[in-house]
């Protein structure tokens, strides 16, 4: 008796040790499985084999998945343009971009790839622009090769050497002011084995405006300094522009399919707590990075960062898209909706009398 | 009679036929811009403040007419047997050929002449015996307080034409504000070319040290800035630095500058 006791006694002082044993196991197995999910970088002696065109969409639309297999030279045109454009129902700003939208094309390359990149500034901008691309390792990543004056081209290259979703932007001071103005969009470099197969992907991009007069306010707009460096905008968008992606522009989905959505934020100043109103993110891929997190209610999207998120859709509704520091979707714009046609799920949502 | 209907077909025909012609160049007068120190725009060990002489300087930018003159008497800075190392290919577009702005552009005939690359501006000065001024010199002329600009500040009034996509016509000279030194349209009508465009970065520290920083100021922000909150004249600055010296821009124009003795 007294044996058995103290036997037991010795495996209950053993049993955390056991236990913290096992889970540490677990941990380090698991962290070596997200290890494996992280990239090798990039074998740049890898021979690069064909060149193809990259092909730019405007948002919400997002490049075609890739399908070659190795790594080839991308070929990729981007013209900045500033165009007078409306900002919201009633008012108009004139916007710095790049392809004449804000956000900016949406470029997707491979993992491995070459890109070959001509920086264009139309012939008709006041300004010199160039670009910064997070993907890029190099000198600003790749401003220092870009600085382009009015009807000029400029052109580097580059290896694109770990996949994510990265920002662009013009680069040009001061820097700021043409962030501000809506000069940023995205750029996906798909790892290896390319992303899963979903059934829609879509493009987001948040930034926040700075007018002199109020939101909403008449006539063409002009930047203001002072509530710039005060970080306190009149706009906070996605897409540039209220109400982008809403109603009859609202992004499509039916019942069943899975959604996933490259979502940036070009700043300059705001950080977005991306949140959707009745969905739950079932993956993010963190930062737009290769870590993925399970079932969350929110992300931070980091000003000059980016996130891919997905969802599935289990009934119809209409999901708002929303920066969750709140009084931005209620009063400055902040919202862009998905609605969802199919059949009710009522063992998963019902109203009920 | 007879004589004033000759006159009058004259005329008439002169004015269809060839405007140009007719069309009286613009007198530049030159003013007087008093000396004084300028503080660079970007400051390093070797960017010190720079006594700048008293200078004259043209009082409106050149002119498509004034140009024309220039290449009527100077046969290799016509389009068509420019050298492009000085000029690109946009060099003079606005024109209908080497030597006619063309009746269809009389409204630019008194605008300022742009589409010039640096070499070409550099070159009409010599013509003219003068030169073009230099980044401290232009600065410090425009720094000269305006007359008559429904702004706050100069700063509002620059801001506000940078805002402004380019005009389908460039109006003409004299048609902005004129400063305190009697020079017409320093902002609001077009960039100019300046002497030394692109030195602002350069730097006499062999190491390169200072350089290395000051290429970054695109990317890295404004470390090395004097004024952080002057937008206006760091877009400035940001345009001068993306220039090359055989670049013809459609918004690009210069006057010319001239040492007092």
């Amino acid at each position: 008796m007294i044996q058995v006791s103290k036997k037991s006694a010795l495996l209950k002082q053993a049993l955390p040790a056991i236990l913290l044993f096992l889970f540490s196991l677990l941990l380090f197995s698991c962290k070596s499985n997200s290890g494996n999910a992280t990239t090798e970088e990039t074998n740049i002696d890898t021979t690069i084999t064909g060149t193809v065109t990259a092909e730019l969409t405007v948002a919400p639309n997002v490049p075609k998945p890739i399908t070659y297999t190795s790594p080839k030279k991308v070929i990729v045109q981007l013209e900045t343009i500033e165009k007078v454009m409306p900002i919201s129902d009633s008012s108009e700003y004139t916007f710095w971009t790049f392809g004449g939208h804000v956000p900016g094309n949406f470029i997707r390359v491979r993992q491995g790839d070459l890109v070959d990149f001509t920086l264009k500034n139309s012939p008709d901008s006041k300004m010199s622009h160039s670009i910064d691309l997070h993907a890029v390792i190099g000198p600003g990543g790749g401003a220092d090769a870009t600085a382009t004056a009015p009807g000029q081209s400029t052109h580097f290259q580059f290896r694109a050497m770990h996949p994510g979703l990265y920002v662009y932007h013009c680069a040009t001071g001061p820097v700021p002011l043409h962030i501000a103005n809506g000069m940023y969009g995205l750029i996906l470099v798909e790892p290896q084995g390319g992303l899963p197969k979903v059934d829609r992907e879509y493009y987001i991009m948040q930034g926040d405006f700075y007018t002199k007069g109020k939101y909403n306010a008449p006539g063409l707009q002009d930047f203001d300094e002072t509530k710039a460096l005060a970080e306190d905008p009149d706009y906070v968008l996605f897409n540039g522009r209220v109400r982008s992606t809403t109603g009859p522009n609202a992004l499509q989905a039916k019942v069943g399919e899975t959604v996933r959505l490259f979502v940036g934020n070009g700043g300059p100043n705001l950080v977005s707590s991306f949140h959707p109103i009745g969905q739950i993110f079932t993956k993010v891929y963190m930062e737009g990075g290769t870590e993925v997190s399970h079932d969350v209610q929110t992300t931070l999207i980091p000003a000059g960062g980016a996130a891919i998120v997905e969802m599935k859709m289990q009934v119809p509704e209409v999901i708002n898209l929303v920066d969750h520091s709140i009084f931005r979707a209620f009063n400055k714009g902040a919202i862009a909706q998905i609605k969802v046609t199919g059949n009710e799920n009522p063992s998963i949502y019902q109203k009920l009398k | 009679m007879k004589f004033f209907l000759t006159i009058l077909i004259m005329t008439a025909f002169f004015s269809a036929v060839d405007a140009q012609k007719e069309a009286v160049v613009f007198e530049n007068k030159m003013e007087v811009v008093p000396g004084g120190n300028y503080q660079p725009f970007f400051v390093t060990k070797s960017n010190k403040p720079i006594t700048v002489a008293a200078f004259k300087m043209d009082e409106h930018a050149v002119t498509n007419l004034e140009f024309l003159e220039f290449v009527k008497a100077n046969p290799e800075w016509r389009r068509s047997k420019v050298n492009r190392l000085f000029a690109d290919t946009n060099y003079l577009r606005q024109w209908k050929s080497d030597l006619e702005i063309g009746e269809k552009n009389k409204n630019i005939y008194h605008s300022p002449v742009v589409n010039v690359s640096w070499f070409a501006a550099e070159a009409y000065c010599k013509w003219k015996h003068k030169r073009l001024p230099t980044i401290a010199e232009w600065e410090l002329a425009a720094k000269g307080t305006a007359k008559n600009i429904k702004f706050k500040s100069l700063t509002d009034y620059i801001l506000d034409w940078y805002r402004k996509p380019n005009l389908p016509v460039l109006p003409n000279v004299k048609s902005t504000y004129q400063n305190q030194y009697g020079l017409y349209d320093m902002n609001g009508l077009i960039w100019e070319w300046t002497f030394n465009f692109n030195s602002f970065i350069a730097s006499n520290d062999s190491r390169g040290s200072d350089e290395d920083e000051l290429k970054n100021f695109c990317a890295g922000g404004a470390l090395n800035v004097a004024d952080k909150s002057d937008y206006a004249t760091f877009l400035r600055f940001s345009y001068r630095g993306s220039l090359k010296g055989n670049y013809c821009i459609a918004n690009l124009g210069f006057r010319c500058a001239q040492n007092l003795n």
